[in-house]
């Protein structure tokens, strides 16, 4: 059995809105084990990177997050959302054992201190003590995300980086402390084609060498293809599928991840018209008590899904679906006559 | 049978309930759709509650600057040397042990043992205070004429040869005049010079930060450096500067309209700024290029998708500049280059404030700072609730 | 054989401040006929949005020829137009824009920003007005009743259909979409890829395509340029640039394509180095920098761009001898 690294149960969050109740996540669970990597897909909008926040605890104020955030650090479990925020433990958590790559890698870093100076300062604030020894790992951790003369690089700024670059700068910084788990939301998805594929390339080898867990998010699912081991797919709030890589891509269960995999164009693939799921998401509020998917379905079944929201069920060893097609017993009593 | 028909009875209407609710949630957020941007930040300013407080403030006020003839038991030239330098009136309900409604006493002046004069109430007659009686003839907004005051003293009394009684909420200034009355009566100067300064610098400030951002080249950087000149200056001694050359001995309007005037011209440079930039950025969003290539005249652009585009950020920014003006008026004032007297506002009030004995003994002569201080508040926290409902998909 | 709608000639785009010079679009030449899509790929920076630009004429370029077959007939060099010509072409030449957030004017609602343009060029009466929007919404595939609403109230495919509505609402016959699915989720460009591909159907519209996504380009294009540094490098019917590269710039690219299934291991040809910086950039063939194949000659000898095979035209010192591995 391998550990995981990160489970979350049932979190949920909420947004108090001008025009009411937003739900932007409704009960997410799952869990990044160790050395793998989980992609979590969905479209723009689904919750994924309010997801994230939580786990790193940085969601706005107005965010009210409930459930349970576990998280193993030295063999014991410790559930991120109970601590206090700001507090000096979860700051060590969060900068030393769990690391993030945002999407913008030019908002990331501050324009006024040199790469050098920002990667230090992360490094003595977890690592060691001596400034010495700190420039040192980080030059080293420059050259190993293949930046070439980082000696010079490293009293540059980031401006006089090109995004590519920066992006890989970013992932130096995020591993420098040989993090536990890596949380990557969309690093690849502002750069460059032949950039993206050049990262994720890095990451992959990064990966190998440290074991760390990455939980990955995108929209793309090229990029799901080709990093991930297992994937989540997230509808409007919720997971409404999670497998291994090769069960989504080669059989996916749910009406809504047939329908996104559908709407890719492979190349070389017959130019008629794309699949593509009809409709739009709806927002996270006012929502009724049943499949969250239900109006755009095209599998639907009046009889089987006019009923409350399905949880995941499991279909395979790996492979869990929360869609009223696969539930072979009926779990909830007829109601009237 | 029967208990399984009541049960879906009961669930029906819960059902029913819940839909109900939900089609009026959906409402709600049709109207949030169909809203227009103003729409959206009033609904957001409306959130903020210490810049609703302010506004209803400033409503209390600038209705006291319209109706000041009415509201004011005085006018700007009643004067009585006996009430000079007299404390705030004492209401009173009780004579005698008798309920009597509101009234007041005299006051008569006496001299306590260092030759100071002093103010008791003289206890024998009351002077009951009267709704909407007649007094002098004011004009409301320059044109409605009227005598009729919302209070006064019903001086009928009164013996032979004594100053009539007025309510004096605020006591009296050096003249004997009733400091309440000229709060209002100065408000009428204090809180519009900043309006019509501000108007007349929102006018500058788009035609020729607008000139600047649209045509850009030679002119933008000719206007610029006209502004950096403007900007150059301190704010103060070119005031008192320009104060002193307003020449002496004319009208009370003419003062008016040259305080207002240099109001102004201080004001539109920083203004003109940010419709500048405003307009540059604007200029290059998607959709005026989608309008340019749709065939839409410049003109159209520019009054369709460039104004309204920072109409609500020179909003703010002009709103966050009155209080600059409200102080900038009353500091000229104060200092006698601004309005000069017969002719009052809330700067030539406090001129009597200039001696610490003055203040020592009639402190009520500091009630206009409380009055300045409140417009100013209420003006930065307006503005700054503006401000953040400005943006709102923020 | 269809006619030439528009014929791009040695295009320049220069953005000249008082140091720099950024050569944005240099010398870009190509045809497009009518009913064709052509799609232009390349890094960002390449000046795929400048040359869009300059053919809806958002922007003068610098120097060369653009000319455009009109309704009428008649050929326009729409680099020397007189303003009245112009606004005429204007309404055949139109634009969809890559961010859904920032094409729409805020403060209108739908109908005002779908009825700008009808408004801009004709005098139609109300109901002539609201009957045109509302055919048009409802074309791609837009609720009548969301007219009245403001562009807050939509997601970022709907606010596209807006866009495209708006473009469409004066009969275009020539329309460059700039990266115009780049900002939405698969599911929701494959929609709006659908909806221009009817469209194009239904009234015969000519696209230029620019987008950095390969896949989506070969999707929908007949055609592909492909871009580096200001440069056309390639450009060929998409099936034969997909499959036979000339250049080695495009060989790269197609390596790097992520492919949506995980059984396929992609296996990318590294591009050594950075994109040069435009305002400076390197002598002889622009990308010597970063190829593989670089000789000596490619250092100093600039490259023209020649048709190799019919149709297929690249500019490569070494194209006749270099074997490239497309994808397919
Ligand atoms: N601070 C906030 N205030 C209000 N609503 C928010 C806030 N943050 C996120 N939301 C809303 O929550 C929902 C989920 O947002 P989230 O950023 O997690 O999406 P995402 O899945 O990461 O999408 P994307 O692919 O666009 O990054 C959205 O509807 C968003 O508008
Ligand atoms: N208005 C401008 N002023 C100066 N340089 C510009 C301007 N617009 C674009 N550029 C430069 O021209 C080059 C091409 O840009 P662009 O056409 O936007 O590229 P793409 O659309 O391919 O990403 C870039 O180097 C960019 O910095
Ligand atoms: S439960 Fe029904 S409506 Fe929902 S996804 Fe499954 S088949 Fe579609
Ligand atoms: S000309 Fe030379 S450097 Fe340029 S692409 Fe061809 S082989 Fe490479
Ligand atoms: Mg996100
Ligand atoms: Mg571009």
């Amino acid at each position: 059995m391998v550990n995981s690294v990160l489970k979350v149960e049932d979190l949920k969050i909420e947004i108090k809105l001008d025009e009411g109740m937003l739900t932007p996540v409704r009960g997410v669970s799952f869990e990044v084990r160790e050395n793998e990597t989980l992609g979590l897909v969905g479209e723009s909008g689904c919750g994924k990177s309010l997801t994230c926040k939580a786990i790193l605890g940085i969601n706005d104020k107005k965010c009210k997050t409930t459930g349970k955030i576990n998280f193993s650090k030295d063999g014991s479990e410790i559930n991120l959302l109970e601590m206090k925020k700001d507090s000096a433990e979860i700051r060590s958590i969060r900068g030393k054992n769990i690391s993030m790559i945002f999407q913008e890698p030019m908002s990331s870093f501050s324009p006024l201190y040199t790469i050098g100076n920002q990667m230090s300062e992360v490094i003595l604030l977890h690592m060691t003590k001596d400034k010495k020894k700190a420039k040192e790992l980080a030059i080293e951790a420059l050259r190993r995300v293949g930046i070439a003369n980082p000696e010079k690089r490293y009293n540059q700024y980031p401006h006089e980086f090109s995004g590519g670059m920066l992006q890989r700068v970013l992932i130096a910084m995020a591993l420098v402390c040989n993090p536990n788990l890596l949380i990557a939301d969309e690093p690849t998805t502002a750069l460059d084609v032949t950039i993206q594929a050049q990262i994720i390339e890095l990451m992959k080898q990064l990966q190998k060498e440290y074991r760390m867990a990455i939980l990955y998010i995108t929209h793309d699912l090229g990029t799901v293809a080709q990093i991930c081991d297992r994937v989540a797919v997230m509808y409007l709030g919720k997971i409404v599928e999670i497998g291994t890589v090769h069960e989504i891509f080669k059989d996916p269960k749910h009406p809504y991840t047939k329908g996104l995999l559908g709407s890719v164009h492979k190349i070389g693939g017959n130019n008629e018209r794309l699949f593509s799921i009809e409709g739009t998401v709806p927002l996270a509020m006012n929502l009724k008590d049943r499949c969250s998917f239900y109006d755009r379905c095209v599998f639907r079944d009046e009889n089987k899904c006019n009923r409350p929201e399905p949880c995941l069920k499991e279909v395979g060893k790996e492979h869990s679906v929360a869609c009223w097609l696969y539930e072979s017993n009926e779990p909830h009593e007829k109601e009237g006559i | 049978m029967m208990r399984t028909k009541g049960k879906t009875n009961s669930s029906e209407r819960v059902l029913r309930k819940e839909e109900r609710k939900l089609q009026k949630r959906i409402k709600q957020q049709e109207k949030y759709f169909m809203s227009s941007q103003w729409q959206l930040m009033a609904r957001r300013l409306v959130k903020h509650k210490l810049a609703v407080i302010s506004f209803v403030i400033l409503a209390i006020l600038y209705t006291g600057v319209i109706f000041a003839g009415f509201i004011a038991p005085q006018g700007l030239e009643d004067y009585s040397a006996t009430y000079s330098n007299a404390p705030p009136s004492k209401i009173h309900f009780i004579h005698n042990g008798k309920f009597v409604g509101p009234f007041v006493y005299r006051y008569d002046t006496e001299f306590d043992k260092f030759r100071n004069k002093i103010f008791v109430e003289n206890k024998e007659e009351i002077y009951p205070i009267k709704f909407f009686v007649k007094g002098v003839p004011y004009k409301i907004l320059g044109f409605i004429e009227s005598d009729i005051h919302l209070f006064g003293v019903d001086n009928s009394n009164l013996p032979q040869g004594k100053d009539p009684v007025v309510l004096m909420l605020f006591g009296a200034d050096k003249l004997g005049r009733d400091l309440f009355s000229r709060v209002l009566i100065g408000s009428q100067v204090s809180l519009t010079v900043p309006l019509v300064g501000t108007f007349i610098s929102f006018v500058l400030a788009v035609i020729i930060g607008g000139l600047s951002g649209y045509y850009g080249g030679w002119v933008d950087t000719v206007i610029q450096r006209i502004i950096e000149v403007f900007l150059s200056f301190p704010t103060l001694p070119l005031w008192m500067a320009l104060s002193a050359a307003i020449p002496p001995g004319i009208s009370v309007t003419k003062v008016y309209i040259f305080i207002t005037i240099i109001m102004s011209l201080l004001s539109w440079p920083n203004l003109a700024r940010v419709v500048r930039s405003k307009f540059l950025a604007l200029k290059k969003e998607d959709y005026v290029l989608a309008a340019r290539l749709a065939g839409v005249s410049d003109f159209k652009i520019i009054i369709r998708h460039l104004v309204p585009g920072f109409m609500s950020y020179l909003i703010v920014n002009l709103t966050l500049g009155i209080p600059g003006m409200i102080l900038g008026e009353t500091s000229m004032s104060f200092l006698g280059l601004g309005m000069r007297p017969p002719a009052t506002s809330w700067g030539v009030l406090l001129q009597e404030c200039q001696s610490i004995s003055n203040i020592a003994n009639c402190p009520w002569k500091l009630i206009p700072v409380i009055f300045v201080g409140v417009a100013v508040l209420a003006f930065n926290f307006l503005g700054d609730g503006m401000r953040d409902a400005a943006d709102p998909y923020k | 054989m269809p006619e030439t709608i528009l014929t791009v000639k040695n295009v320049s785009k220069v953005f000249s401040s008082k140091k720099v010079h950024i050569r944005a679009v240099n010398n870009v030449s190509f045809e497009v006929k009518r009913g064709e899509t052509i799609g232009i790929v390349g890094e960002s920076g390449c000046g795929k949005t400048t040359l869009g630009r300059c053919i809806v004429r958002a922007i003068d370029a610098t120097s060369g020829e653009i000319l455009y077959l009109a309704e009428d007939g008649k050929v326009y060099d729409l680099q020397n137009i007189d303003k009245k010509t112009l606004r005429g072409i204007r309404k055949e030449v139109q634009m969809i824009f890559q961010d859904p957030f920032a094409s729409l004017d805020p403060r209108m609602t739908v109908f005002d920003i779908i009825s700008e343009p009808l408004r801009a060029n004709f005098k139609l009466k109300r109901n002539e007005l609201e009957e045109k929007v509302k055919s048009i919404a409802s074309k791609v595939g837009l609720n009548p009743s969301y007219l009245k609403r403001y562009p807050h109230a939509f997601s970022g495919g709907q606010r596209q259909r807006i866009g495209i509505a708006r473009a469409l609402v004066l009969n275009p016959r020539l329309i460059v979409c700039d990266e115009a699915v780049s900002a939405l989720d698969v599911s929701v460009q494959a929609q709006v890829i659908n909806l221009l591909m009817d469209l194009q159907k239904e009234f015969k519209l000519t696209y230029i395509f620019i987008s950095h996504d390969l896949s989506v380009v070969e999707h929908i294009s007949d055609k592909v340029g492909v871009m580096y540094l200001g440069k056309m490098v390639e450009y060929a019917p998409t099936e034969e640039l997909f499959r036979n590269p000339l250049h080695p710039y495009t060989e790269a690219l197609l390596s790097a394509v992520l492919i949506a299934d995980p059984t396929v291991k992609n296996t990318r040809i590294p591009l050594e180095g950075e994109i040069p910086n435009p305002a400076n950039p390197p002598s002889g063939c622009f990308f010597h920098t970063r190829c593989r194949y670089c000789i000596e000659k490619c250092k100093t000898e600039d490259v023209s761009f020649v048709e190799k095979k019919p149709g297929h035209f690249v500019a490569c010192h070494r194209a006749d001898e270099l074997n490239l591995r497309g994808i397919v």
